[in-house]
């Protein structure tokens, strides 16, 4: 279990990060969630230890966190980037040992792994001989090959086909099998409200919003629907209470005041307009970002 | 810990050794050095090979004959005189039409040089040795050291000394003169090439922290701009991080050098270098070690604040300026190695390797002088390593603008 509690950074004269608590559980995957410039990055950095906090505490299982903890966590930044002019298998082998890896055991490993993403047969290439896409395998490799109990992955899916986005997505998911404890940072909010059981919601170095993604999705406002039509949707917007639409021409998410049940905004439109479905839905964890995000600036 | 220290440490020496740019350097650079240093000797050689005309223009006449005499004396390695002189003195004209029909004998090429020598109302004696091409070393120093003699004996006759007594008196000052000198040739060497080779291993400590200063700054950048920089600060310390780089560098600068010592044997074998460059050998070594690690961890620090590699080039410019200055008074650092101003430059770490190595092999440089500058060295080694981990430590996490002066010390003084 990882422990976060009252988290600060500050730099010479911007918080970075404001009085953060957050707590990530073993097989769980804790999605850490923000625009641009919110302070993923330095959140990161505070729980790899590579930069101290201001104030704050970090623990992991109930150890606050040192230079012990390097070889227990695996880390792949957003930015990617290898040693284009080594070779694959070497590469691998490096981080591996940096992690305290026994060669033999890390030869083992990166054979598994080369293996299991279908790089065996570039193992003696160069990296920069590789496609975009297998370097970054190979580097999603170098994140896990030691093994790691706790995981922060940074944008995983980036630069993936959509036949490597499942295999990465799969492997991600045993991990979680495995008990690991994940941080997953992203900004594919469909990828993220697939994969995560907690959420962070952060914006300008404060939490927004934060908590199992079923209760957050509970709370936040859930009385939509989505509603495919055909016909003038000026009938729908001048309905006293709707509350929003989010127009696609002839598809709509329809967000309705608290108090007013779906089926009377379903009969108050039918007959006017044709409607081809109509859905309750909840509120996609996309459209719980942007009204978050839209309501804390 | 340690473990991971080798580990980054073989990493970097691996990554390195196995460019091209480095195994190019392996051989360019001793065969640019090789190219000098023949270049050197065969001009030191080609000047030596034939016998020089040199004319002596004295009004006075005190000097001429003693001085033609004492020149003359001088033997080529092949027995034939090292000089002719001739005395360019006319009674009949002026001193001006003099040196006009002596210059001219210069310019048309009769003459290799010639000396002019005026006595002043007070005594002194004004001496210029007035050639073609200025800068012949050798001759002018054999010329000084004949006047000095001369005006010995004849301030020796003034008091009113018994011409045969200085006869014994000053030809005992000459015997011992000659020794020394001879003494010299028997090791093969003299100015010329204690110069040369003290300029070979200036010039290779240079290229060599120059090259492996650029490769380090180069690699930091790229692994900042690709973030791998933050993979290896999550499974090492920024400290473990830096002693790997230095030792990894340092490994393969010793490499790079064991490898031009063994050419350099070689070549000193088939007498293509001088063998006296060696003589100082174990000390220069000392001081060529110390060296390298000095800039290593500058550039490890330096390097570590710059984001592009436009800035990174800019900062090792620099960096390389101030180590070629040795370079540019090297001339005053060897025909005046007590000057103030080469002191001072030969005990400010920056420049003590390269002004050390320069005197080592020319001067007498005393015991005490060398202990207190590798005392420096490895003092300001360790203060610089201190003060690298610290702006390491933030530097390779920051991106973008450079950091200020005010900002760097604030990162050193951050726990």
């Amino acid at each position: 279990m990882l422990v976060v509690k009252h988290l600060t950074k500050k730099y010479k004269n911007v918080v970075a990060v404001n009085d953060l608590s957050f707590t990530v559980n073993e097989g769980k995957i804790f999605g850490l969630l923000g625009p641009n410039g919110a302070g993923k990055t330095t959140t990161i950095r505070t729980v790899l230890n590579i930069i101290k906090p201001t104030s704050g505490e970090i623990s992991f299982f109930n150890r606050s966190i040192s230079s012990d903890f390097f070889n227990q966590i695996g880390y792949l930044p957003e930015e990617r980037g290898l040693y284009k002019k080594s070779r694959v298998n070497e590469v691998i082998l490096y981080f591996a040992v940096l992690k305290n890896m026994p060669r033999s055991e890390a030869q083992k490993q990166s054979n598994y792994w080369l293996s299991k993403l279908e790089l065996e047969k570039y193992r003696n290439n160069r990296i920069e001989e590789l496609s975009r896409g297998n370097q970054q395998k190979v580097q999603f490799i170098t994140s896990v090959i030691h093994n790691p109990r706790l995981l922060i992955l940074d944008e995983p899916f980036s630069g993936f086909d959509p036949i490597n986005q499942q295999i990465i997505r799969e492997t991600i998911l045993s991990f979680v099998n495995e008990g690991k404890l994940i941080i997953l940072s992203t900004h594919l909010m469909d990828m993220a409200e697939k994969m995560c059981s907690d959420i962070l919601l952060l914006n300008s170095g404060k939490e927004v919003c934060s908590g199992p993604l079923s209760q957050l999705k509970k709370n936040f406002g859930g009385n939509v629907v989505e509603l495919g039509f055909e016909g003038n949707n000026e009938l729908i917007k001048n309905l006293s209470y709707v509350k929003a639409i989010d127009n696609y021409n002839n598809y709509a998410e329809v967000q309705l005041a608290d108090s007013i049940e779906p089926y009377i905004f379903l009969r108050d439109i039918a007959g006017k307009i044709k409607i081809n479905h109509f859905r309750i839905i909840e509120p996609t964890l996309n459209k719980i970002f942007i009204d978050m995000i839209k309501q804390s600036t | 810990m340690i473990k991971k220290v080798f580990e980054i440490s073989k990493w970097e020496f691996l990554e390195k050794v196995r460019t091209r740019a480095f195994i190019l350097s392996l051989i360019i650079t001793p065969a640019l050095v090789i190219l000098i240093s023949i270049g050197g000797t065969f001009l030191s050689a080609s000047q030596e090979e034939s016998t020089k005309a040199i004319g002596i223009l004295d009004s006075s006449m005190t000097f001429y004959p003693s001085l033609s005499k004492i020149l003359e004396n001088y033997k080529l390695s092949n027995g034939q005189p090292a000089y002719i002189v001739l005395n360019l003195f006319q009674p009949a004209e002026d001193l001006n039409q003099n040196m006009k029909s002596a210059d001219n004998e210069v310019t048309g090429g009769i003459l290799a040089g010639y000396l002019l020598l005026q006595i002043k109302d007070n005594d002194s004696i004004n001496a210029e040795y007035r050639s073609k091409n200025a800068g012949n070393f050798k001759d002018v120093q054999r010329i000084e050291n004949a006047i000095e003699e001369v005006r010995l004996r004849i301030s020796l006759i003034q008091i009113g000394i018994n011409p045969d007594l200085i006869k014994s008196a000053v030809k005992k000052i000459n015997v011992s003169e000659i020794t020394v000198k001879e003494g010299k040739e028997a090791q093969k060497s003299d100015f010329l090439t204690d110069f040369l080779s003290s300029i070979i291993f200036i010039m290779l400590l240079l290229m060599m922290i120059i090259y492996s200063g650029q490769m380090l700054v180069r690699s930091l950048v790229e692994e900042k701009s690709n973030r791998l920089i933050e993979i290896l600060v999550s499974s090492c310390t920024p400290e473990e991080l830096m002693a790997g780089k230095i030792i990894g560098l340092s490994a393969l600068g010793l490499f790079q050098m064991l490898i031009w010592a063994c050419i350099g044997m070689a070549l000193a074998g088939s007498s293509m270098i001088p063998v006296s460059a060696f003589n100082n050998i174990l000390i220069m070594l000392v001081y060529f070690v110390l060296g390298f690690l000095f800039y290593t961890a500058l550039f490890v620090g330096i390097g570590s604040i710059v984001t592009t590699e436009q800035e990174a080039q800019q900062i090792t410019s620099y960096l390389s300026l101030i180590l070629v200055l040795p370079i540019a008074v090297s001339a005053t650092a060897i025909s005046n190695p007590d000057s103030v101003f080469v002191q001072v430059l030969s005990y400010i770490p920056l420049t003590i390797p390269a002004v050390m190595l320069l005197k080592i092999n020319v001067v007498n440089v005393s015991t005490i002088e060398i202990m207190s500058t590798i005392l420096i060295m490895i003092a300001s080694i360790y203060i610089t390593i201190f003060v690298a981990s610290k702006i390491f430590r933030i530097g390779i996490l920051s991106y973008g603008k450079k950091p200020g002066f005010k900002e760097l010390i604030s990162w050193i003084r951050e726990k």
